[in-house]
């Protein structure tokens, strides 16, 4: 019992505890300010579900995770690879994306199945695998977290495949696979992220004919909403409809908090419908809590607690006994970082607007278990350790 | 290929723990940067994108006659209006537009008529005016009221809204006396707020309603709209409750003005009669007359077509704008002008018919001639040879100095909107006016019997009438709470009673003796017939001036100042003087007029 309080990686599951209070606090605000009593009783729908998700947190976390990978990695990556043809055949629209398959969002659940699998894969799970991580490794590794990447791109969810990028990054930089290689596609991804970056530029800057504009789009591989969020993230100044007013706005509702905030349930941007009803309460719920708590007490306490449950979590990689482990603690702690950075950098200006949930403080069943079941892996990477001596 | 070693967990920890040091970091600078250093601007935009304010509107001020019988008031109008919020689009493809258009045209057949709104109007108004509710149906019947009221519940948003309109109940009497309004914004210039929204309220257009109009307006006031961000209202909250205008109260006789009208009514023509003391107008009265109820709720074009295009301009205040030869009612000013100038009141002048100066011909009324006349005689007869004679040995100066005595050519200073100055010609204004510039002995000789160039309205010949009676120059007002301005007529008091010799004879037995018929007071006068136009289009524009002074037995103590036109008449005493008799009699002996 000794040992297992002192494995426990108590900074990463109190963390979690009080994102969960905070993610219930915000949720209860914002259903109040809205003329609905289903959005008023989400937040308990989502304590419900966060104290399931807990659950399987700790299954996970006394299960021995190499156990877990061993019996799960593989099936669970094929079986969200089957979900996510699922959801584009029979799924169900919503806000402009076919992301839902009955009451679950798949690409959700493939972010973890795919951390697993690579963890499997190049953290010495897998006997036949082990020591060929050159260039092989890399088109494994590619075609591994590429294909559910397509099949999510197709979705649109854009957001999602994006987070995963970083993750996959550090496990692959980590393991060692050729790493020459995998520079040299970091190079080209940049490049290629700057020159799509200077092609919108280009043809969205003011004074350019339309002729012009339509002949550089012509070029970029983006939706005309994407085009747009891309301007408003070059250009914020510029007044557009829809997403340069999401951002405004968004950026409006956070200061208006000030130092000190508005107060718990003070908050005007939803009462005024000054940001989208659609997207307060996912998207956007940040602005909540930042208007209401205020910089102090609001913005810094939760990026705090971020922090701790990244950083607490990639510790799990140094204590860790081997190689799998290492990589579901370093792809965690990624995960969850991306989504927060662009989470709150997309209503600041730092990131181009997109649809991505904030971990525990939006509404979303399906990310919220995923996390929490992550987290519950690392957990068990932590609790069964060999002492180093 | 080399097979690279991982990177050893320590590394990886610091390299990924430094990433995210720094990208907590960014966020926790940006996040400053908005809620601490911006985080006044970001407040008041907020703010600025959640009100609306709203000017508002109070109750127009009454008018009313000196005995407090309205004029003007305000009448209960209640409209049907709609709240666009009800309207909000909740699924796809639908807008608060089309919603809107569909209720509306669902309502129309439970209404009955049109609505005063027009498709384009409801789209203006959810563009510029989401947050205010819009009035479809203006001014309702009790009837589609009642009708409304039975599926109100159908139709959510709609409801019934009470707001004043204009009424005049006196319909078209004094009508260019009260003037009328119209609907306009008026934005408060000066306060720090701005104005999102301005309510449109009524406005003077002419007239008092115009003259008084600040008055009549009140102070508006100002409510706060609290509004999301698709612009529909969700709250309301009254910041500055509108003050009421003011009521007006006039000197205006309505029972007299009544009684005027009645006798210009079928001509062309006006009638002003003033306190002679202090300048109250009791009678400013125009013909032919307008019904200012009309104008509103608005003043349709076919509605103001109509009276525009009348030949007989209905529009027109002829008792303040309209100019006139005030032909012989002008002989008591070439009287005085020839007292001034030495000649003397018993001075005998032969008159044979007609007077020649140069190679002009000026007839007197009756063509054998008066044979010897002095002046209270010459009044009587009102022979123009006379004062032909008189005006041109009195000479231009003096004539023109008499007249300006009397404020002729100049704005009377009444309180409203149309004061016509009239001409009072000499030398200088024939040069400037004239096709032949040089002023002559027949100008003057025309002038010294109130032809020519000469242009009174009836408005300064009442004043000529009172000052005459009074021997004071009082500015003539509307307004019962203007203190009087007055002046006495530099005039010696021998000559005015001289002149008024010859006005008393004039109603006693002379040209003007119907004007004094069965009235219970002291009426001295004097007859006109002003000949305007040549040849075929030869008319007389015929007057009455009068003073009168009560008896002991009449019902009134007050003094009165009358002078009255009538277009196209036979002439002063046998048309327009029994007219006058009659304004008199009412105001003096009381008879009922109506």
């Amino acid at each position: 019992m000794k040992k297992f309080l002192l494995r426990f990686n108590w900074i990463s599951f109190l963390s979690t505890l009080a994102l969960v209070a905070i993610g219930a606090l915000v949720l209860a605000s914002a259903g109040a300010a809205r003329d609905s009593a289903v959005m008023a009783a989400k937040w308990k729908e989502m304590l419900w579900t966060a104290a399931f998700g807990l659950v399987l947190y700790f299954v996970l976390a006394f299960v021995d995770y190499r156990t877990v990978l061993n019996w799960l990695s593989v099936p669970s990556y094929m079986f969200s690879l089957i979900l996510l043809v699922a959801v584009l055949a029979v799924g169900t629209a919503k806000f402009g994306g076919r992301r839902w398959l009955w009451f679950f969002q798949p690409s959700e659940i493939s972010k973890l199945c795919i951390i697993a699998f690579l963890a499997q894969l190049f953290g010495g799970g897998e006997e036949r695998f082990r020591g060929q991580y050159g260039f092989r490794g890399l088109l494994v590794a590619a075609v591994a977290a590429g294909v559910p990447c397509m099949l999510i791109l197709l979705e649109p969810d854009l957001g999602t495949a994006l987070t995963l990028i970083p993750a996959v990054l550090v496990m692959l930089l980590s393991a060692g696979v050729w790493r020459k290689g995998l520079v040299a596609l970091l190079a080209v991804g940049c490049i290629g992220v700057a020159a799509l970056l200077g092609a919108v530029h280009e043809a969205e800057r003011p004074g350019v004919s339309p002729e012009r504009r339509a002949a550089i789009l012509r070029y970029v591989p983006l939706r005309s909403h994407q085009v747009s969020r891309v301007k408003t993230f070059l250009f914020p100044e510029t007044d557009q409809m829809d997403s340069g007013y999401n951002l405004r706005q968004a950026t409006m509702t956070i200061g208006s908090g000030g130092l000190m905030g508005k107060g718990y349930r003070r908050g005007e941007s939803i009462r005024r419908r000054l940001l989208p009803p659609m997207g307060i309460m996912n998207d956007f719920i940040f602005c909540v809590w930042a208007e209401e708590m205020g910089y102090l007490k609001g913005s810094l306490v939760l990026l705090a607690l971020f922090a701790l449950l990244s950083v607490s979590t990639a510790w799990t990689a140094v204590v860790a006994s081997d190689g799998r482990g290492r990589l579901v603690a370093l792809g965690m702690a990624t995960l969850v970082f991306a989504h927060v950075y662009v989470n709150i950098g997309m209503s600041i200006g730092l990131v181009p607007i997109t649809g991505l949930p904030l971990p525990f403080l939006s509404l979303g069943r399906t990310f919220l278990v995923t996390v929490l079941c992550g987290l519950g892996l690392v957990q068990s990477v932590s609790l069964h350790r060999e002492e180093k001596q | 290929m080399k097979t690279d070693a991982p990177i050893s967990a320590i590394v990886s920890f610091w390299l990924l723990t430094a990433l995210f040091v720094v990208g907590f970091a960014a966020l926790a600078v940006r996040l400053k940067e908005e809620q601490v250093d911006f985080a006044a601007d970001h407040l008041r935009d907020m703010d600025s994108q959640s009100f609306r304010q709203v000017q508002t509107t109070g109750l127009r001020g009454r008018i009313f006659d000196r005995r407090g019988i309205p004029l003007a008031v305000n009448r209960l109008s209640r409209s049907i209006i709609v709240n666009p919020e009800a309207y909000r689009a909740k699924k796809k493809g639908e807008t608060t537009e089309t919603l809107l258009m569909a209720a509306v045209s669902e309502l129309v057949p439970v209404i009955g008529r049109a609505p005063s709104v027009g498709e384009n109007g409801i789209r203006r108004h959810l563009r510029q005016a989401l947050a205010r509710p819009l009035v479809v149906w203006r001014d309702v019947s009790d009837e589609e009221l009642a009708r409304f009221s039975e599926r109100s519940l159908d139709f959510p948003g709609f409801d019934c809204a009470a707001d004043a309109e204009r009424l005049y109940p006196q319909g078209s009497v004094a009508a260019h006396l009260i003037g009328r309004v119209g609907r306009d914004r008026f934005p408060l210039a000066s306060g720090d707020e701005k104005m999102n929204f301005v309510d449109k309220e009524l406005c003077g257009r002419e007239g008092l309603e115009l003259q008084y109009d600040d008055y009549l307006r009140g102070m508006p006031g100002r409510e706060r709209l609290l509004v999301d961000a698709r612009g529909f209202a969700s709250s309301r909250s009254v910041v500055v409750e509108p003050r009421n205008g003011f009521d007006l109260k006039l000197t205006i006789d309505l029972q007299l003005q009544r009684v005027a009208e009645r006798q210009l009514r079928g001509w062309k023509g006006a009638c002003v009669a003033l306190d002679p003391r202090d300048g109250a107008v009791r009678v400013l009265a125009s013909a032919p007359t307008f019904d200012p109820n009309d104008c509103v709720p608005i003043f349709r074009t076919e509605v103001y077509e109509r009276y525009a295009k009348d030949p007989d301009k209905p529009l027109l205040n002829r008792a303040t704008a309209g100019t006139y030869a005030p032909g012989s009612t002008y002989k008591p000013i070439t009287a005085l002008a020839g007292l001034r100038t030495g000649h003397s009141a018993s001075e005998a002048y032969e008159c044979i018919g007609a007077y020649e100066i140069g190679e002009m011909r000026i007839r007197c009324t009756r063509t054998w001639g008066h044979g010897e006349l002095d002046l209270a005689h010459a009044l009587r007869e009102s022979c123009n040879p006379y004062f032909c004679a008189l005006g041109v040995s009195s000479g231009t100066n003096a004539m023109v100095a008499v007249s300006r005595m009397f404020a002729l050519g100049a704005r009377t200073g009444i309180d409203f909107p149309t004061d016509a100055a009239g001409v009072v010609p000499d030398a200088a204004w024939k040069a400037a006016h004239s096709a032949d510039p040089k002023w002559r002995l027949g100008d003057l000789a025309q002038m010294s019997i109130g032809q020519g160039q000469l242009l009174v309205t009836p408005l300064q010949m009442a004043r000529v009438a009172a000052a005459l009676g009074t021997g004071v120059m009082a500015v003539p007002h509307l307004n019962a709470s203007l203190s009087p301005s007055l002046a006495p007529l530099p005039v010696p008091a021998d000559h005015l009673a001289a002149v008024r010799r010859g006005m008393r004879l004039v109603v006693d037995g002379g040209t003007g003796k119907l004007a004094g018929e069965g009235v219970d007071a002291h009426v001295i006068g004097k007859t006109g017939t002003a000949q305007v136009g040549m040849g075929a289009n030869l008319r007389k524009n015929t007057w009455f001036i009068a003073y009168a002074e009560p008896t002991a037995t009449s019902r009134t103590q007050e003094p009165l100042a009358v002078a009255m036109i009538v277009e196209n008449g036979e002439s002063g005493g046998g048309t327009t003087a029994p007219m006058v008799a009659a304004v008199l009699r009412a105001f003096y002996n009381g008879e009922d007029e109506r």
